[in-house]
């Protein structure tokens, strides 16, 4: 760039760059605040949680009260695990996945399809509606809906069914605007060279859109993997590994707050939110693996 | 594509692997396991946990017991997809009536609130009724009060505000909490009443026991209620309250059991605050099972209701009872073990009493 | 050629009748448990901010709820955006491609696999004692504690779309602005942001009806006050809140009430979507 010294357009040009650097230093100073309570928040998960994680803790089921009060009475860790939690939680969030993905992608798909349209402007706003009930809500519903009426019982379904249902409205939004950024010209060179439009869906729009994609639907499953509130109405929780659909089973968040509400377990919610977080953490780089893999 | 396809074949194959288990509801063979679910309070939530791990490792039934809330348990009796519901405040007869048909109550441990306070330095904390009542409807706001210092000789007590804390959901122990309130203060009666949830005229609302405890320990100062196995287990400080013989008297699983011994209706709904026994703690309740009389309903097996019933059954008598004392419950009475035991007597099915 | 495209619009259309019966099945479901509450209070219900739980003398009203959902969203989003959007300008422009912004990323996504009860959890033994230091609130608890947790919560939502969405702005557009002299600050806001500005915008949508609907961590840090809030940093409570909070316990007139509360929420969040909406469309026209 040149610099002409010693005229207006020069000091309007250092005005900018000075603007450019303050700017530049605001989103550096912002970014590192943000992640901030992060390494706040796994600096204290860790420190309280780390002596409980063990070989047990993977594959143990939890313990009770009892066996907690003892161990702590004595000053050990407390035994058992979560392998309850872990097996629910996983079987949960697959059936929600199962249901939740597939809708979600192809709705996601229609609105973009039918951008303008007053039809799909209200489809639009009513997920908008969904994304805003609180978790709380859908477990109820889950649970006059399929506890009531499907199952007869509390069942992993209904809670499957609520954690679906809260993983729709972020997936078919994350969908419609990943695949709206992706240049129009592209979708018409397809039709202009004869393609089928599900071919076009396919094989040029969802590779095109994958990392957005995938980012909405990892962002659903983190969402739903720590949620308490719909589960205890629906899931119920075990104390046992239970892969039986229309069954109770347990969650990896519902014992956690079995621990947190014993007064004997507290100690073990550090460790499962750990571990919870690990998962996610888990999620995210198998995601980045195969979006880099892909490009 | 594929992937897609090969993640669907396995999903089904999950779901029917679930579901082709051992066949469950035959209801043939008495040693074919049946699973029970239940769902309800959780005040006796790790009582619970640990009597049914108990019951499972000698007799192979599985049982989940979520701890929903009372609310929730009756609830789900109602709707008739639990085996038998826990709730720590009885149905009234009102509230009886509403259930599909008739229920019997079943009590199972007894606990206690405790009135549990943060003042560094200072135990044996004595509160009167009317301390009590003061403190709990914002009158009392300062621990050097007069009012306080009268009820505590050879304590002192320093200047410094008083900060009331108490549930902010619904509970038992506050129901418990607020049904001795009303027994001790016509103010309070009239004022406050009694509930599972209140309207509070001073003080923070904190979700839970840990809620409540954690605020307690966190604050200097601090006093409020919670359920008696958690301040054990987590060895809280708690007052000195006056029973109705006008003794000052600590809990403990002694005192709370005595709450019982005193006359309790047949069908054992009966709140146990305020109890005429004179080392009785007056802050004292029982928990309930509830399940329905005529256990044949909504295709209900005869095993089923049998293994209901029996586990119902161990769970009052002394090895069960045992394991509630060893997580801080206090175990019911003889007394009133007879007469659950002549309840669980009347829980039939197709009019056949099932306990044998 | 045609007949495909008719299949796939009608297996596209055949699944956006899913998600309306879903929501109309909430709707019956929330608006027949609402029934009893409406029928004994009237519409007084949605302005009154008296909330007596106590048998026989029941009176309900959702006010003090809604100001509370309200205020703690608004805190939260407005603490969120400078966080979020800095967060995914870094990881979406200024470094993108590297490695920092791949650790970046993978740091402001384990926000969002926290639990909220860890939320709750933290904000209660960290936060409110900062909280307590700084004067603000004897307790620590309050509608601005829990809008600070709600904050760090919502922030992995509104970053990582957005972040997508910057991302998969053109490079040409870019090139041709540097090209012509603009700074990199010039280029951010006079060419990305307009670019992108509707993707960013609903994901800041998208996060804040996360806050509204946020029960767990709310509920730790507020004080669960059943009044309008007297002042930004005193006790309150939010309508998923008190949902959560005493839905175990409730029956009849009461469950009604927190049954009408959870459809109240379910209309707000459709009234501040569509403003949102109202928004979007000012943009882009």
């Amino acid at each position: 760039m040149s610099e002409a010294p010693g005229n207006s357009g020069d000091r309007t040009l250092r005005k900018r760059m000075r603007k450019n650097r303050i700017f530049a230093g605001g989103v550096i100073f912002f970014s590192l605040l943000t992640i901030s309570p992060i390494l706040l928040i796994v600096y204290k998960l860790v420190a309280k949680g780390y002596r409980q994680i063990n070989f047990d803790f993977f594959t143990k089921n939890a313990p009770d009260t009892y066996e907690a009060m003892l161990a702590v009475g004595a000053g050990e860790i407390i035994p058992g695990g979560i392998l309850n939690g872990i097996a629910g939680s996983l079987y949960m969030v697959f059936i929600a996945s199962l249901i939740a993905i597939p809708v979600g992608l192809l709705i996601g798909i229609f609105l973009y399809d039918q951008q303008s349209k007053r039809y799909a402007g209200i489809v639009r706003d009513i997920t908008d509606i969904l994304q805003g009930v609180p978790s709380i809500v859908l477990g109820l519903i889950a649970y006059f809906w399929v506890v009531k009426n499907i199952t007869n019982g509390f069942s992993a379904l209904a809670g499957s069914t609520a954690l679906a249902i809260m993983m729709m409205p972020l997936i078919i939004r994350s969908t419609e605007e990943t695949l709206k950024m992706i240049p129009e010209t592209i979708r018409e060179a397809g039709f202009a060279l004869g393609v089928p439009y599900h071919k076009i869906i396919l094989r040029v729009l969802i590779p095109s859109g994958f990392s957005g994609l995938l980012t909405g639907i990892l962002l659903a499953i983190s969402r739903i993997i720590g949620e308490t509130a719909p589960l205890m109405l629906t899931a119920l929780g075990s104390m046992e590994v239970n892969f039986q659909i229309d069954k109770p089973t347990s969650a990896i968040p519902l014992l956690i707050w079995e621990f947190y509400n014993d007064p004997n377990m507290v100690d073990l919610i550090w460790s499962s939110s750990l571990l919870l977080m690990m998962m996610v953490l888990l999620l995210n780089l198998l995601s980045r693996q195969i979006i880099s893999r892909r490009s | 594509m594929k992937a897609y396809t090969l993640i669907l074949a396995i999903a089904l194959f999950l779901v029917s692997c679930g579901n082709g288990g051992p066949d469950k509801k035959s209801g043939t063979k008495e040693s074919a396991p049946v699973d029970l679910t239940a769902a309800g309070a959780t005040f006796p939530l790790p009582f619970y946990n640990v009597a049914i791990k108990n019951y499972t490792e000698k007799s192979g039934q599985s049982i989940s017991y979520g701890g929903v809330g009372s609310g929730g348990g009756i609830r789900s009796l109602k709707d008739r997809v639990v085996d038998f519901g826990g709730t720590d405040a009885f149905l009234n007869d009102e509230q009886k009536s509403e259930m599909p048909a008739d229920i019997v109550h079943i009590p199972t441990c007894i606990g206690a609130v405790v009135i549990a306070y943060n003042l560094p330095g200072i135990d044996q904390l004595k509160l009167s009724n009317a301390n009590l009542q003061e403190i709990f409807m914002g009158n009392i706001t300062r621990w050097n009060d007069p009012q306080l210092v009268a009820s505590n000789p050879g304590l002192t007590l320093p200047d410094m505000p008083l900060t009331v804390v108490h549930r902010s959901d619904g509970s038992g122990t506050t129901y418990i909490f607020s049904d001795f309130m009303s027994k001790i203060s016509a103010a309070w009666e009239s004022g406050v009443g009694r509930g599972k949830s209140l309207m509070w005229p001073v003080g923070i609302g904190a979700k839970g026991n840990p809620g409540v405890a954690g605020t307690i320990k966190a604050t200097e100062g601090a006093v409020g209620y919670i359920g008696s196995e958690f301040a054990f287990a987590q060895k809280i400080p708690v007052a000195q309250v006056e029973n109705s013989a006008g003794k000052y008297i600590l809990p403990s699983l002694e005192s709370i059991s005595a709450a019982a011994k005193a006359e309790i209706p047949a069908d054992t709904r009966a709140n146990l605050t305020c109890s005429s026994d004179p080392e009785a703690y007056p802050i004292s309740g029982f928990t309930w099972i509830i399940l329905y009389k005529e256990q044949n309903y909504n295709k209900r097996t005869r095993a089923q209701a049998e293994e209901t019933v029996k586990f119902l059954s161990w769970l009052i008598e002394k090895d069960a009872q045992a394991l509630a004392q060893q997580v801080n419950y206090a175990p019911l009475p003889l007394k009133t073990v007879e007469q659950a035991k002549e309840i669980l007597r009347s829980v039939v099915y197709d009019g056949q009493s099932l306990l044998n | 050629m045609i007949k495909s495209e008719r299949v796939v619009k009608g297996i596209l259309f055949l699944s956006s009748l899913l998600i309306i019966l879903i929501t109309a099945g909430m709707m019956l479901s929330l608006m027949n448990g609402s029934i009893p509450v409406f029928k004994e209070f009237g519409l007084r219900f949605i302005i009154s901010s008296q909330w007596n739980p106590t048998e026989g003398r029941e009176e309900y009203g959702a006010m003090a709820f809604i100001v509370g959902t309200l205020l703690t969203s608004l805190i939260a989003i407005v603490l969120c955006f400078p966080l979020a959007f800095s967060s995914s300008l870094f990881i979406g422009e200024y470094f993108q491609g590297t490695r920092i912004a791949k650790i970046m990323g993978t740091l402001v996504d384990m926000l969002a696999g926290i639990p909220s009860i860890v939320y709750g959890l933290w904000g209660f033994y960290v936060l409110r004692p900062l909280i307590v230091d700084l004067g603000l609130n004897g307790q620590g608890f309050g509608v601005f504690t829990a809008g600070v947790v709600l904050a760090i919560m919502i922030i992995p939502y509104a970053t990582s779309i957005s972040t997508e969405i910057i991302k998969m702005v053109p490079g040409e557009l870019k090139e041709a602005a540097y090209s012509l002299g603009a700074t990199r600050r010039d280029v951010i806001l006079r060419v990305l942001i307009p670019n992108a500005r509707s993707g960013i915008f609903t994901s800041f949508v998208l996060a804040f009806g996360r806050a509204l609907g946020e029960t767990m961590a709310v509920t730790m840090l507020i004080g669960n006050a059943n009044i309008i809030p007297d002042s930004l940093f005193g006790p309150g409570n939010t309508m998923a809140s008190v949902i959560a909070n005493q839905f175990g316990e409730a029956e009849g007139l009461k469950l009604s009430a927190l049954i009408s509360i959870g459809l109240l929420l379910f209309v707000i969040t459709g009234i501040i979507n569509g403003i949102g909406k109202l928004i979007i469309k000012r943009f882009n026209s």
